[in-house]
């Protein structure tokens, strides 16, 4: 069931610049990291000259966070948009369907949207490296994929809260704003306390342990999402 | 299972504390064209909202083709189609990708979409984006939407709401040709009393939440035959004279009126006063229009 509610949601976000958003996402932190290596390339090559691969993937991931949290509030409020447009929850919820699913299918297609962006970086950053003569024999797949998956699940959280927002409220300026103001506070996530969220995404805990991190955003994640389900099939529909 | 599709016992949505929907008792029988009408802010759509299950009940209980809806909303929603208010779409998609949209999560044949253009007469604009569709179209994908799942029961709420005559004409032809063609029951609402004695079997009316009359549209058209009027001298005294006559006739204090006959009554009865030396001035036939009927049943807040 959710299988076919998810193929109809892939069907609906056809031509509405979801999937441009989820490959600009990508695209503009390799970019900028393209262009900070350009610029001043002799400078980064002396200062990552034991490891350039490791410098590049450091580089990186500094623009990560702040493009995640932005990138899945736009996209959870794009994704709900299309039913609020005109209103076709309605239609959507008077269909043979658990409204549980309809709730899950749009959480799933954000999670996954950004799943392909997150992909799409990991591509996007070894391309960046070889055009900039990095030896291809050296890259350190095991690091490059934790620095761009870790942070994709510890945010886990944040996308079933934003799509549940989004959901709920008609009015797409409060789940926005919500976005934004979490984009800042992320940005500072460091230097909050182990057990705030959105200090998660930065893999930093007391244990040293990224992994915790992980579990925790993952957990939450699930709780959030099991929450919404249960929420918006309480609800009227209006 | 007894006789009636959908039944609803003691319905009630309270929003506010305020009941919006109070003790509404539907009884839909296989194959009727069941016009639900009431003037706007009634709670037509209300009611249509929990029929669904869009909306929870405050009280009261939905029965359809004899199955609780609380208990089993998934196999009976599979057998019903609905449009509520206005059309639901997506703009920015073609009707063909609109309906192959909800096939998805409908699971039947891609072959369907096909015939639920044509029955809508759209095949020809199916590739065209929907935000380009006139209102009288997107209506009709509504419908096509609403047909996708071969319904046994088909809810639509104002389906004429907002169209040109023509467009109401091509609505209503439409669903009137649905039983026969289709073997499929309609509940159609409605604020214009003139649309649903065009098509409907049997009729609701619902007023400030509470069902007010519930029968076949023949029941309602006798209520519309005419009485005769009279202006007399001293209509106070006359009325007491038809009555004492044996006639059935009303007096509120400004007009004096009687169960119209044929002539030969009507003539006894102006002989009758004359007799008794009353100025007879006027007698008149008054055709208590259905509208009429309408509007004195929802307490004079219907738009017509």
């Amino acid at each position: 069931m959710l299988a076919r509610i998810l193929s109809a949601e892939f069907l609906k976000i056809r031509g509405k610049m979801l999937w441009f958003l989820a490959v600009l996402g990508p695209l503009g932190v390799a970019g900028l990291q393209g262009l900070n290596y350009g610029l001043r390339y002799d400078y980064l090559m002396n200062l990552y000259q034991d490891d350039p691969w490791g410098g590049l993937i450091r580089d990186v991931s500094a623009l990560t966070l702040p493009t995640l949290f932005i990138g899945l509030a736009i996209l959870a409020s794009m994704a709900a948009g299309i039913e609020h447009q005109t209103n076709a929850w309605k239609q959507t919820l008077a269909l043979p369907v658990p409204k549980t699913a309809v709730f899950a299918a749009k959480a799933l297609l954000n999670v996954l949207l950004l799943f392909v962006s997150s992909t799409l970086l990991a591509v996007m950053t070894i391309a960046l490296g070889a055009t900039l003569g990095f030896d291809l024999g050296d890259i350190p797949y095991g690091d490059l994929l934790q620095t761009l998956y870790y942070p994709f699940f510890a945010a886990l959280p944040f996308m079933v809260l934003q799509v549940w927002l989004s959901v709920t409220l008609a009015n797409q300026a409060v789940p926005l704003t919500v976005g934004i103001i979490g984009m800042i506070v992320a940005m500072f996530g460091s230097r909050f306390d182990d057990w705030v969220p959105y200090k998660w995404p930065h893999l930093l805990n007391g244990a040293g342990e990224p992994l915790y991190s992980v579990l925790a955003g993952a957990a939450l994640g699930v709780v959030l999402l099991l929450a919404g389900m249960a929420q918006f099939a309480r609800k009227d529909v209006s | 299972m007894n006789e009636w599709i959908l039944q609803t016992n003691g319905l009630t949505k309270k929003l506010g504390g305020k009941a919006v929907v109070n003790d509404v008792s539907l009884r839909i029988r296989q194959g009727d064209i069941y016009g639900f009408l009431g003037p706007n802010g009634a709670g037509k759509t209300t009611t249509i909202r929990m029929l669904l299950g869009l909306a929870k009940p405050t009280q009261g209980s939905v029965h359809i083709f004899g199955k609780e809806l609380k208990r089993e909303r998934m196999a009976i929603l599979r057998k019903v189609g609905s449009l509520v208010e206005y059309p639901s779409y997506y703009g920015h998609m073609t009707a063909y990708d609109n309906l192959e949209a909800l096939r998805r999560i409908l699971d039947v044949p891609r072959q369907r979409i096909d015939e639920v253009l044509a029955i809508v007469r759209l095949t020809k604009e199916a590739r065209r984006a929907v935000k380009g569709y006139s209102l009288g179209m997107k209506q009709r994908l509504g419908i096509a939407s609403a047909l996708l799942g071969q319904p046994d029961l088909l809810i639509l709420d104002e389906p004429t709401n907002g169209l040109d005559p023509a467009g109401i004409l091509e609505i209503r032809e439409l669903i009137k040709s649905m039983p026969q063609a289709h073997g499929v029951t309609i509940l159609v609402s409605s604020h214009l009393l003139s649309e649903i004695d065009q098509m409907a079997s049997r009729v609701g009316i619902i007023a400030k939440g509470r069902m007010i009359f519930q029968d076949e549209i023949g029941a309602l058209r006798q209520r519309s035959q005419a009485r005769i009027r009279f202006s007399v001298s001293e209509p106070e005294a006359a009325w007491k004279l038809l009555l004492a006559s044996g006639y059935h006739a009303d007096w509120d204090r400004s007009r004096l009126s009687a169960e119209g006959g044929d002539d030969r009554a009507v003539a006894a009865m102006v002989a009758k006063l004359v007799e008794h030396d009353f100025a007879v001035y006027r007698v008149e036939e008054e055709n208590a229009s259905l509208e009429r009927i309408f509007l004195e049943m929802t307490g004079g807040e219907g738009s017509l």
